[in-house]
């Protein structure tokens, strides 16, 4: 299979601040940018995007539901599938799940490599925490 | 920057949109991306299009009446053109029932049934269903029996709501708190203070045409959530109320269709003498003159849609056809589907006249008594000089024996098939095709539903006939026309392509049947077929052998499908439904059949047969197709008569017995004693029928439980045995199968001096 070269990638960041020196907004390039798209799929509980029931995590459930390692691998298999279905940019090479009963929260890492931009692996941490 | 056009409502494709607009003009990439936060903004940016778009529609949607989905924007719409919408109806029954009140102390004079709850019903799809009148029913009491008769009771609940009017209040409303109101038991008076004892009754109008500043009236519009609501005068179009004023309205809230069909009622009333004594005794059971009927719901969006403009251009007049049509549905909630055409359309020409027919929602026919209320409320809205004439519905219906081939090694079983079958026929002779004026019935949709009706079927045939019921006027004089509208295929040069139902005729004994015999006319160069016939009566001397008892009793035009009987006195016949009917069926030349006119076209699933027939050649079985056997695509003639085959058994070479000493062939009659007598009748100059030339005090045929004496007009399986004692030699007459019972009927009154097909 051939590879794939990426032409660039460029966001806008929801954080809307002003960049110091352009005064345009801030803008997110490459693999910031995927990084926050990675985080956003793994952020978005299912049903929340309008009109794509299909798309998101289901971290938001999982916070609420007993936890042991067996139910962490299914977890880390179910995180997998989503970014790895609606990312096109990345090959997903790990996701752990780490359950941190004291603070009700939950640990996601999550390992990719980026098709088509010649960058090392990389890795983005997830800290999911329930608040009621 | 160019604008985008965002013509969809679609969110994806307003989405899709966005996106094409992004990707022209902006530096940025991401917008590809579901993840990516610029996906975020794009999707709450098609979500605000989505949303004012949807909402931008459903306003210039809701604002005109053709395309308004929510009823209460239909019903505003339709107010603006002075249209009100039909409410629910109650069903109505009449009753009677009679109150003994010849015990009392002192006997009243009258008796006063109170509106509100009259009777309950016995339990009727699972519900007691409450019978009520808006109104008090008083009757004089006659040597100690109050007599109720016919009184009408409404299915549902009476409720009783009263408004004070305060002037002084920014906005006063009359609105009636309750759903599923009959607005025609809405009752209103207006009190002048609250303790008043004395209420001024207010009538209900629908314009304010010839009302006054002093009319009591009131006007009534629906609103929200199906509720209605009051309106009174102003001072110049109406009385209006002044503060103080009390207004009480009475209305009785049904179940509209579910109470249709009730027919058991146990009396829950309230009675009051004229003393205003309550009275609890003495009530008898209620005699049910008529099952409750009428119910309905609300009237329908669609059908508001419909109706509204109809009712606008007809300005309540009734001048041209589509007038007639849209008003009728007003007058007559009940209606189905009407059809109005001017008298100048028929052949030969009736000036001044309008005919009409209504197909009602329940049953085929409307009343006598309901076509002259019709008529009654008619001439309120019609030209003077036009005479509105409402006609029974003629009713085509389209008969088809269908046969039905079926891979055994797909089908589950024949029966699971042929229900299939059956049900795609149901749904068919439900569809709009048929089931209205100008209905046609197009065998290639008909043969399409069946074959596409189960996997197993690989293919189909059926053999369609039409037919006509003809109610004849009893025990008169009438002659009958019956049009088919088609053209009837001439089957057997021989005759009897026209086939009918049993009937007895005054002056003919035993059954008859009317047939025809081709040949009497021109022969048509077309198809070489007779065009014209003549039209005979016969009975039957076995199944299949008629014996013409009158010949040229009529005419037959078979390319227009019309029927002409001469003037006949008809006595009773065999088929009764509630009325006396004589079928008549053809074979029509086309197997698409047309309802011309007139005509309500229906299929009738219940006269059609379906034979399934295991197709071998698809299931393997026989894959050479030696064994398999075409079905004829033609009708045979295997039955001269439709219906049941009753066979006059004393027709004049049946041996019955000696009258006299002399050997009697003739029609003979049983006396209660058994003694069988000559005549088909009894009458004075009957003489007594013998088994032995010498005439012997016993009855000459004598019951044994082998031997049962022939009445001709019993319901049941007759086989007779006539012993002949002089020569010992037993014979068997000809054996008679009936299996409905001869009714002998009243003429209905609608066509005396010449009847019709209906």
């Amino acid at each position: 299979m051939p590879a794939r070269i990426s032409r660039g990638f460029k966001d806008i960041s929801l954080s809307f601040r002003r960049h110091p020196v352009t005064n345009d907004l801030v803008v997110l390039k490459d693999e910031s940018a995927i990084a926050k798209s990675v985080r956003n799929i793994v952020g978005t509980a299912f049903g929340e995007k309008p009109f794509d029931l299909n798309f998101g995590s289901p971290v938001a459930k999982i916070l609420f539901e007993p936890f042991d390692p067996r139910i962490a691998a299914s977890y880390s298999a179910s995180i997998r599938e989503v970014v790895q279905r609606n990312e096109p940019r990345v090959n997903v090479l790990n996701v752990f799940v780490e359950a941190r009963p004291d603070s009700n929260a939950l640990t996601i890492v999550i390992d990719y490599e980026i098709i088509g931009l010649s960058v090392p692996p990389q890795q983005v941490t997830y800290i999911a925490k329930s608040v009621r | 920057m160019p604008l985008a056009k965002f013509a969809n409502l679609d969110f994806d494709q307003i989405k899709e949109q966005i996106k094409q607009y992004l990707k022209a003009n902006s530096n940025f990439t991401d917008f590809d991306f579901e993840g990516s936060n610029f996906s975020v903004l794009i999707d709450v940016l098609a979500y605000n299009t989505y949303i004012n778009s949807y909402n931008t529609n459903m306003v210039a949607n809701e604002g005109f009446i053709d395309s308004a989905t929510l009823r209460e924007n239909v019903v505003s719409l339709a107010r603006n053109i002075g249209y009100v919408p039909r409410s629910k109806r109650a069903a109505k029954a009449t009753v009677s029932f009679i109150v003994d009140v010849s015990r009392a102390s002192t006997p009243p004079l009258t008796l006063t049934l109170q509106e509100g709850i009259v009777a309950v019903s016995e339990s009727f799809s699972g519900t007691n269903f409450i019978f009520s009148i808006p109104e008090k029913v008083t009757t004089a009491v006659v040597d100690g029996i109050a007599y109720f008769d016919n009184i009408e009771i409404y299915e549902g609940t009476f409720i009783k709501k009263a408004f004070t009017f305060d002037a002084t209040t920014p906005e006063n409303r009359f609105v009636l708190p309750n759903g599923n109101i009959d607005t025609s038991t809405l009752r209103v008076f207006v009190k002048d203070y609250q303790d008043s004892s004395f209420g001024r009754k207010y009538n209900h109008v629908e314009t304010i045409i010839n009302m006054t500043a002093t009319s009591e009236v009131f006007l009534l519009q629906e609103i929200e959530d199906e509720k209605y609501e009051l309106l009174f005068g102003d001072g110049i179009f109406g009385r209006a109320l002044e503060t103080g004023n009390v207004v009480e309205a009475t209305y009785i809230i049904t179940s509209g269709k579910a109470g249709n069909g009730v027919n058991n009622f146990t009396f829950s009333g309230r009675l009051r003498d004229n003393s205003d004594r309550v009275v609890t005794s003495g009530v008898g059971a209620i005699t049910v003159n008529g099952r409750a009927l009428g119910g309905d719901d609300i009237e329908s969006v669609e059908s508001i849609r419909k109706y509204a403009p109809r009712n606008y251009a007809a300005q309540n007049r009734c001048v041209t056809a589509n007038d007639y049509a849209a008003i009728i549905p007003e007058l007559f909630p009940e209606t189905d589907s009407v059809s109005v055409y001017g008298g100048e359309d028929l052949d030969p020409p009736q000036y001044g006249k309008v005919f009409i027919s209504i197909k009602p929602k329940n049953g085929n026919y409307i009343s006598n008594f309901l076509k002259s209320e019709i008529q009654r409320k008619l001439k309120g809205y019609a030209v003077a000089g036009i005479i509105p004439t409402i006609t029974d519905l003629k009713y085509l219906y389209i008969e088809a024996d269908v046969s039905v081939y079926f891979d055994v090694s797909k089908a589950a079983g024949s029966s699971t098939s042929k229900s299939n079958v059956m049900a795609a026929i149901e749904r068919y002779s439900d569809s709009a095709e048929l089931n209205k004026f100008a209905g046609r019935f197009k065998f290639s949709r008909f043969l399409a539903a069946i074959d596409n009706s189960d996997p197993a079927v690989t293919s189909s045939y059926a053999l369609i006939r039409m037919r006509r019921n003809l109610r004849p006027v009893t025990n008169a004089p009438a002659d009958y026309e019956i049009c088919f509208g088609n053209a009837i295929r001439v089957n057997n040069d021989v005759g009897y392509n026209v086939r009918s139902t049993a009937f007895k005729v005054s002056g003919v004994d035993g059954w008859c049947y009317f047939g025809d015999v081709p040949g009497q006319g021109a022969i048509d160069d077309d198809d070489q077929t007779e065009a014209v016939g003549r039209m005979v009566l016969f009975t039957l001397k076995s199944a299949n052998e008629a014996q013409v008892v009158r010949d040229d009793i009529g005419t037959i035009d078979y390319e227009r499908g019309e029927i002409k009987i001469n003037p006949i006195i008809v006595s009773s016949t065999y088929i009764s439904d509630q009325q006396p009917i004589i079928e008549f069926d053809a074979i029509p030349q086309s197997n698409d059949v047309v309802g011309k006119q007139d005509l309500y076209t229906l299929f009738d699933t219940e006269a059609s047969e379906i034979t399934m027939v295991p197709d071998r050649i698809s299931s393997g079985e026989d894959a050479a197709a030696s064994y398999f056997t075409p079905i004829s695509s033609y009708h045979r003639n295997d039955q001269i008569v439709r219906g049941s085959v009753l066979v006059t058994t004393s027709s004049a070479d049946t041996y019955i017995g000696f009258v006299n000493g002399k050997p009697y062939y003739g029609p003979y009659h049983t006396m209660p004693d058994g003694t069988i007598m000559t005549g088909a009748k009894h009458s004075d100059t009957a003489q007594v029928i013998t088994k032995s030339k010498v005439a012997a005090a016993a009855p000459a045929v004598t019951n044994t439980p082998q031997q049962r004496v022939v009445q001709r007009d019993a319901s049941v399986t007759l086989t007779t045995t006539v012993n002949r004692s002089d020569d010992n030699v037993s014979s068997t007459s000809n054996t008679t199968t009936t299996t409905a019972t001869t009714t002998s009927t009243t003429s209905s009154g609608t066509s005396s001096g010449g009847g019709g097909g209906y």
